[in-house]
């Protein structure tokens, strides 16, 4: 199938095809811009302005915050405001939501060129919007947009995204997950005068609110909107009122440009090459047990960056996304691994980058796919590879190194879908938040963050057990961090959680699963390290919880309940929990960095005091000696771990090359040059591996492993799907050092994942 | 010879010094200063103590015997988090929820307001924990959202938990369990098996000391509690012991974080209410020193070396929150709230290399090495050096000339910079201080404002070595007309002065969320609830009836939203008509919060918690003011003249330094100038002017 670049006399105006923005906007003459601006600001007025507009960006988030109504937006904290120039060039975007970022500027440049004529776009107008193939994430993310104006000209815009917690579709909280298109899901909305010289239109709120189930929430939320838009227009009228309209926009293309200028430096200490990563969805509808697989390609050309997926499943049933909640997802990576230095103003290094995928797929489909599930689905499997082509593209440089982060917990989220009546008589349907305390993948050169939330969502907030009891009719028998669930490697990946609950005041809950992630694992580890536990659900009929619960005997772990064990499965629709069922749901942790074997056994020592490493996994996975009384045997660990890497050695290989170095590309691999061109070669021991030319991995000493045995809490992936996957790594011939592992269906080829390409480095 | 009766004694301590304050009933000030002695700092306070007594010619014992009140802001517990050198912890909870405080709330503890930890997350981390998972034990009991039993308490389980948490050495034991606060008969049944296990262990337990709904931050308070309990506890016993010796007859009162003292009891159930007391003693200073002056409205301002403090008095009450962070871990504590944003004398200026952005902060060079000025092996300069190149401070007069600063390597390393920027380096300078000044405006107005409040109906105090060199320019960017820079005696002791107005105050919650239509007597019933207990809690402290004070409020907010307002019960207990203004009382308060239209008309509200403060009024400090004179200036009034580069005139202007301490009261003088005394320099911009008021502070007018 052909990429975007390729398809000609295609209309991209996000009605069939996704909006995708031309060069030079087509904005009606009735509207004018703003677009003088002080090239000279001095470094003084630019701080000042500058900080001044971050102040107001983050004013601008804290008031939707503290107004708005939906637990599932205030504890997600599923928001995100953002400011931007007259032609929608991102000037700063917060650091809440960060999937909503590729979707603002696209949805106010095509509200330029579509509504600058009819109805107009005009002082004290703000436009409402939501439809994916324009620009959101899913449906739920209602966006607000409010241009500001200076002396009748469209200054700037400013504008903020918000979850909602139902705005209609055939599944309460509206993600859908047996939808089979959009026909099946909530409102939608392609921008939409919704206030117009400062006054709500009545009639089109009222639109607005009549499809959701909860339209009080709603009606609280578009306040919160509403509040947040005014109280950063008036404070960005008091900057224009203040230092006048060229400096301030003098500082906005500074702010841009400076970024600019950080990411240009940043390229420009980087070798070129392409990167791809490859990874699976697991079941796009009820029923359905096949793998859907996922490319994201990453090319570096001098100082432009493309983005591609190909060779990503086309789209079907209820997992997709649209070209603009791809876009959103490569810019959460882009933002925290590249421009987190300049507080995510990404506008500059967007200047330099080309997101190119395919029409059709899972990831980029096309008018009238389902896309409302695309946040927790197709958007968050196409985010995580992204850290991971990133990461092996900074790589070389040390000082970008520290930035590299792995998968972190929750890369595909186990939804708990569930509704009925409350304990106070009320209906109430509801996705559970607990997964949002997911955890950080491992650093390059430090462990991850057990539970340490999303990454996507730098700031969130877990529910309390007791909030989310005294709103729903459930009963947490435990909610813990998982021992071994932490991919393992030199940096070990955070740990995750499992929350396990029975209904409580209530007859029975109805329920609904949506998940990925279940069977294959998707926070894989980079370098060498391994990945975290799977996402599991748990769930038990008739179990004897009560006769445990009368005997003062809380359960806490599900392992010590007995019943009538029933495996759900990943879109598990209607499902009845009564008072003696038990169902738990368990999130995926953060991925490992680099070789296990390399880890300090001190630290594994720690681990195994702090319950984050078994003591099996510490001998099986890690290879380190504890004794009786739990003490390290250091000698016994070196040589177990020796005679593991032993085994791994390919004695018929010896060096047939010398070079010299030219850059360090992963954790134990080079890439070094002779007279006869560049090559891999182990930077342990010297090996040389493979032409730059080939994939390396083919040259490797190639280990096929269970799963269990890279991550001791991942299950039978047949349970789900009916491909077959392996766990592969691919280990020096020479020492034994594991350079990578991979994930994949049998029947698929090794992926070719380092092309370097080192035209400047090979002087 | 000094009156012998009525003294008031407030007594706080600091990093280096310990300071006393003793106010006679006449208002008549006197300070002792006296070293800080860290290994047992009672002996600090007896020292600063004797050092006031012999200033007035009198013994020890009978200035104790002579003094009315007592009142002391302990730093031992704060001292212990800082240095991690708190009580090895035990923690009894519910069953299957032992990772509570190690899973925290997402974030790992960080807000908007670490903006660099949350857009870098390699810089990040979780804190150390308070306790390891080895010394945390789940028990099997529950309570449910209703109060109801669902598991009884297994006493077999608690009892081996208890033993081997004893048995692994913990000194201290925190105990929190689901719903605790609707039903706390598990906790008070642990509790009781502790302290029969080990009748000396300190215990604590969430539903006595904070029964608030939420289980992470009722468990962080309990931990940090038994955390600093021990060292606290022996501390504040061992110097209310050797006061009686000595000859003090009267309670000693401890200062507390929401803005009152408590009983040397109550410190000893909840050592964790003295934490950060002594920045809440400014605040209480203020309040004290804003009734004198008829201002009501105050910003606090507290600019140091490395933090910068921002308090907000609005009606003479202090903000208050009721929610707190320590090191990352939010946990429940009714607080004034002080809130410490990341500026300081010892920000570091930096230029981007790729960029050549210019920037001040976040990063600090601390104390230690300090400004590039201290001449500790700093080399990046910070916001003091420039302060020290633009002539704002004195080579050898900084903190009173206790530390001579270095100007020339301050010049060196700025003007390195300024280079790069193609800039002179009192141009440079110059930018830098307008940068701080201006952030920390954006900071105070996004305090204020998140608070419902206009800044511009505020006055600034500046406190803090560095607060009056930079709030005159702070101030007039928020529209704020004036500075005070409280001075004389009590300025130089704030926290202390502070300590010794306070009141004596128990804050009690209760939540109970409670649905409209409200029931009256429902309401009240919990509200005379809490009020009973405030009376007994005031009856422990001698309190006369006739002295003692109540104050009520709710929180509420709309039902199945999550941010709540605090509406006071002005009348204390609800009737027929106040219930009925309740929904608009609410709608009035959120829509000053949240802007006009932000509440929804005719929506669900619900009560969440109920609240009391109990308070007696105490005998509080005078101040003796002086007649304003028309008297001219000193003679010996200026000290100096230095070149001090203006940034409003671009340009080196030969600027007269002052003497503070030769001013009198009505003495006004235009800016630009300086006027220095031994803690601070009080910069004085050119279209400003500088007043002393009759109390003897300093006020910069914009």
């Amino acid at each position: 199938m052909p990429r975007i670049s390729e398809l000609k006399d295609i209309n991209f105006d996000g009605i069939e095809n996704p909006y995708i923005p031309p060069e030079n906007l087509k904005i009606s003459k009735k509207l004018s811009l703003h677009k003088e601006f002080d090239t000279n600001v001095d470094p003084v007025t630019y701080e000042v302005i500058r900080h001044n507009l971050w102040q107001i960006n983050e004013e601008h988030g804290s008031t939707i915050q503290r107004l708005s109504g939906s637990p599932v937006a205030m504890y997600a904290l599923d928001l995100n405001p953002s400011i931007l120039t007259e032609e929608a060039e991102f000037v700063y975007f917060g650091p809440y939501m960060q999937y909503m970022s590729g979707v603002t500027d696209t949805q106010i440049k095509w509200t330029m060129e579509y509504r600058s004529e009819n109805p107009g776009i005009n002082e004290g107008d703000m436009f409402i919007a939501n439809d994916p193939w324009v620009g959101a994430a899913h449906q739920q993310d209602v966006m607000l947009l409010c241009p500001i104006f200076y002396e009748g000209k469209l200054f700037c815009w400013i504008a903020n995204c918000l979850h909602q917690y139902d705005i209609g579709g055939i599944t309460p909280g509206s993600f859908c997950p047996s939808a089979e298109s959009v026909f099946d899901e909530g409102l939608m909305l392609p921008p939409l005068k919704i206030i117009e010289n400062y006054e709500v239109r009545r009639d089109i709120e009222a639109v607005y609110l009549r499809s959701s189930r909860k339209p009080n929430l709603v009606a609280l939320d578009f306040r919160a909107q509403i509040a947040g838009n005014t109280t950063a227009r008036d404070r960005i009228k008091e900057l224009l009122d203040r230092y006048g309209p060229s400096v301030v926009k003098g500082v906005m293309r500074k702010i841009i440009d400076n970024s600019e200028k950080s990411y240009l430096a940043k390229m420009d200490s980087l070798p070129d090459g392409e990167w791809i990563d490859r990874t699976y969805i697991e079941a796009c509808r009820p029923g359905d047990r096949r793998t859907h697989r996922v490319v994201i390609g990453l090319r570096k050309e001098g100082n432009h960056l493309t983005f591609y997926n190909d060779g990503s499943a086309a789209q079907e049933g209820a997992m997709n996304a649209t070209y603009s909640g791809w876009r959103g997802s490569i810019m959460v990576a882009l933002n925290e691994l590249l421009c987190w230095d300049q507080y995510f103003a990404v506008g500059g290094a967007l200047r330099h980058i080309t997101f190119d995928p395919t029409p059709g797929t899972l990831n980029c489909a096309n008018y009238p796919a389902s896309v409302s599930t695309a946040p927790i689905q197709s958007m968050e499997i196409s985010l995580y590879p992204a850290y991971n082509v990133l990461s092996k593209m900074i790589y070389p440089n040390p000082n970008l190194r520290k930035d590299i982060m792995c998968i972190g917990g929750t890369s595909q989220w186990p939804a708990t879908l569930f509704r009925g009546i409350d304990q106070w008589g009320e209906q109430y349907g509801y996705l559970l938040i607990d997964p949002i305390g997911g955890a950080i993948g491992a650093f390059s050169s430090a462990d991850g963050i057990n539970t340490g939330g999303q990454s996507r969502t730098p700031i969130c907030q877990l529910p309390n057990v007791e909030h989310t009891e005294q709103n729903f009719p459930i009963l947490f028998l435990y909610r813990k961090e998982l021992t071994d669930s932490g991919g393992a490697g030199k940096f070990r990946g955070g740990l995750s959680a499992e929350s396990c609950f029975i209904p409580n005041n209530t007859a029975l809950i109805t329920q609904d699963t949506l998940s990925s992630g279940n069977a294959i694992p998707t926070s894989s580890g980079l370098m060498g390290g391994y990945p975290s536990t799977t996402n599991a659900y748990k769930f038990m009929t008739d179990s004897d919880v009560k006769k445990h619960l009368t005997e003062s005997d809380m359960p806490d772990d599900f392992s010590q309940l007995s019943g009538k064990t029933v495996e759900l499965q990943l879109r598990q629709e209607n499902f009845e929990q009564k008072p003696d069922d038990v169902y738990a749901v368990r999130w995926s942790g953060g991925g490992g960095f680099g070789d296990p074997l390399q880890r300090d056994p001190k630290k594994v020592l720690e681990d195994v005091d702090n319950f984050a490493v078994s003591q099996s996994a510490a001998f099986d996975i890690y290879g380190v000696v504890l004794d009786e009384t739990g003490q390290l045997n250091t000698v016994e660990t070196e040589s177990l771990r020796q005679s593991r890497r032993d085994k791994r050695i390919d004695r018929t290989r010896k060096i047939t090359r010398k070079g010299t170095l030219i850059v360090d590309i992963s954790e134990s691999l080079q890439i070094c040059s002779d007279s006869e061109g560049s090559f891999f070669a182990c930077s342990n021991c010297g090996m040389d591996i493979a032409s730059t030319e080939k994939n390396y991995k083919e040259q490797c000493v190639q280990e096929k492993r269970t799963f269990n045995e890279v991550n001791p809490l991942i299950g039978q992936p047949e349970i789900f799907i009916d491909d077959s996957v392996e766990y592969r790594s691919f280990c020096c011939p020479g020492c034994g050092a594991l350079f990578d592992n991979e994930i994949a269906l049998s029947s698929e080829p090794i992926l070719w994942d380092i092309k370097p390409a080192l035209v400047k480095y090979s002087s | 010879m000094a009156t012998t009766s009525g003294f008031l004694c407030g007594l706080d301590i600091g990093g280096t010094f310990t300071d006393c304050v003793l106010i006679d009933s006449s208002g008549k000030i006197t300070i002792s200063k006296s070293s800080s002695t860290p290994e047992d700092f009672s002996i600090g306070v007896v020292n600063a103590i004797s050092g006031a007594a012999k200033k007035l010619d009198l013994s020890l014992e009978v200035l104790l015997g002579s003094i009315d009140g007592l009142i002391h802001g302990t730093t031992v517990g704060t001292n212990a988090i800082i240095q991690r050198k708190g009580a090895k912890v035990g923690l009894i909870t519910t069953k299957g929820h032992n990772d509570v405080i190690h899973i925290m709330r997402g974030s790992r503890g960080l807000s908007a307001q670490d903006i660099k930890l949350i857009v870098h997350i390699p810089e990040s981390t979780k804190p150390d924990p308070i306790v390891p998972k080895k010394l945390i034990r789940g028990v099997s009991e529950r309570v449910d959202c209703m109060g109801k039993t669902v598991v009884k308490l297994n006493t077999d389980e608690t009892y081996n938990s208890i033993e081997e948490l004893f048995s692994l050495g913990c000194e201290s034991i925190a105990i929190c369990c689901l719903w605790s606060f609707l039903n706390p008969s598990h906790e008070k049944k642990i509790k009781e098996m502790v302290t029969l296990a080990n009748p000396h262990a300190f215990v604590t337990c969430s539903s006595e000391l904070v029964p608030k709904w939420g289980e992470y931050e009722r468990t962080t308070a309990v931990a940090l509690n038994a955390y600093i309990g021990p060292t606290t506890v022996g501390y504040i016993n061992r110097l209310n012991r050797k006061l009686k010796e000595l000859g003090y007859k009267k309670p000693l009162q401890i200062s507390q974080c929401a803005g009152g003292t408590i009983s040397v009891a109550k410190a000893n159930d909840a050592p964790l209410l003295t934490l950060d007391s002594g920045p809440v003693s400014g605040v209480t200073g203020s309040v004290r020193l804003g009734t004198e002056l008829d201002t009501a409205n105050i910003i606090t301002t507290d600019l140091g070396g490395t933090s910068f403090d921002v308090g907000v008095i609005h009606g003479l009450n202090p903000t208050v929150s009721y929610k707190s962070l320590v090191r990352q871990y939010e946990y429940f504590l009714p607080k004034v709230d002080v809130q410490t944003l990341g500026t300081g004398g010892g920000s570091k200026i930096k230029v981007d290399g790729i960029t050549k952005r210019l920037s001040v902060g976040p990063d600090s060079a601390g104390a230690s090495p300090g400004p590039v000025c201290y001449d500790k092996g700093g080399k990046e300069p910070t916001l003091t050096d420039a302060d020290l190149v633009l002539g704002y401070l004195s080579e050898d007069n900084f903190a009173g000339g206790s530390i001579r600063l270095n100007r020339e390597k301050s010049v060196e390393s700025i003007r390195r910079l300024a280079k790069q920027l193609k800039m002179d380096e009192y141009e440079f300078a110059g930018g830098v201080t307008t940068i701080a000044e201006f952030q920390m405006a954006d900071l105070i107005r996004k305090v204020t404002v998140q608070k419902g409040l206009d800044p511009r109906d505020f006055v600034v105090f500046a406190f803090g070595g560095a607060g009056p060199v930079h709030m005159g320019v702070t101030a007039r960017e928020l529209g704020i007309k004036k500075v005070y820079i409280p001075f004389g005696d009590a300025a130089a002791v704030w926290c202390a002065f502070g300590a010794a107005s306070a009141d004596i105050s128990h804050v009690n919650e209760k939540v109970k969320i409670t649905s409209s239509p409200f029931d009256k007597d429902d309401l009240n019933n919990t509200i005379e609830e809490l009020e009973e207990k405030g009376n007994s809690q005031l009856e422990e402290d001698f309190v006369p009836n006739t002295s003692r004070i109540f104050g009520n409020s709710i929180d509420m907010r709309h039902k199945g939203q999550i941010n709540e307002v605090e509406i006071s019960l002005e009348e204390g207990h609800l009737t027929k008509e106040s219930i009925e203004t309740l929904h608009s009382k609410f709608t009035e308060k959120y829509e000053q919060l949240y802007g006009k239209g932000s509440s929804l008309p005719g929506s669900q509200l619900e009560i969440v918690t109920f609240r009391s403060r109990a308070a007696a009024v105490t005998q509080k400090p005078k101040l003796i003011k002086q007649p304003i004179t028309d008297k001219p200036l000193a003679k010996d009034v200026l000290r100096d003249t230095r070149n001090i580069y203006w940034v409003e005139q671009e340009k080196i202007v030969p600027t007269p330094i002052f003497d503070g301490y030769r001013f009198r009261t009505g003495n006004v003088l235009d800016g630009p100038c300086v006027v220095e005394t031994d803690t601070t320099s009080i910069v004085v911009h050119p279209d400003q002017l500088i007043r002393m008021d009759d109390v003897g502070n300093f006020i910069i007018e914009n």
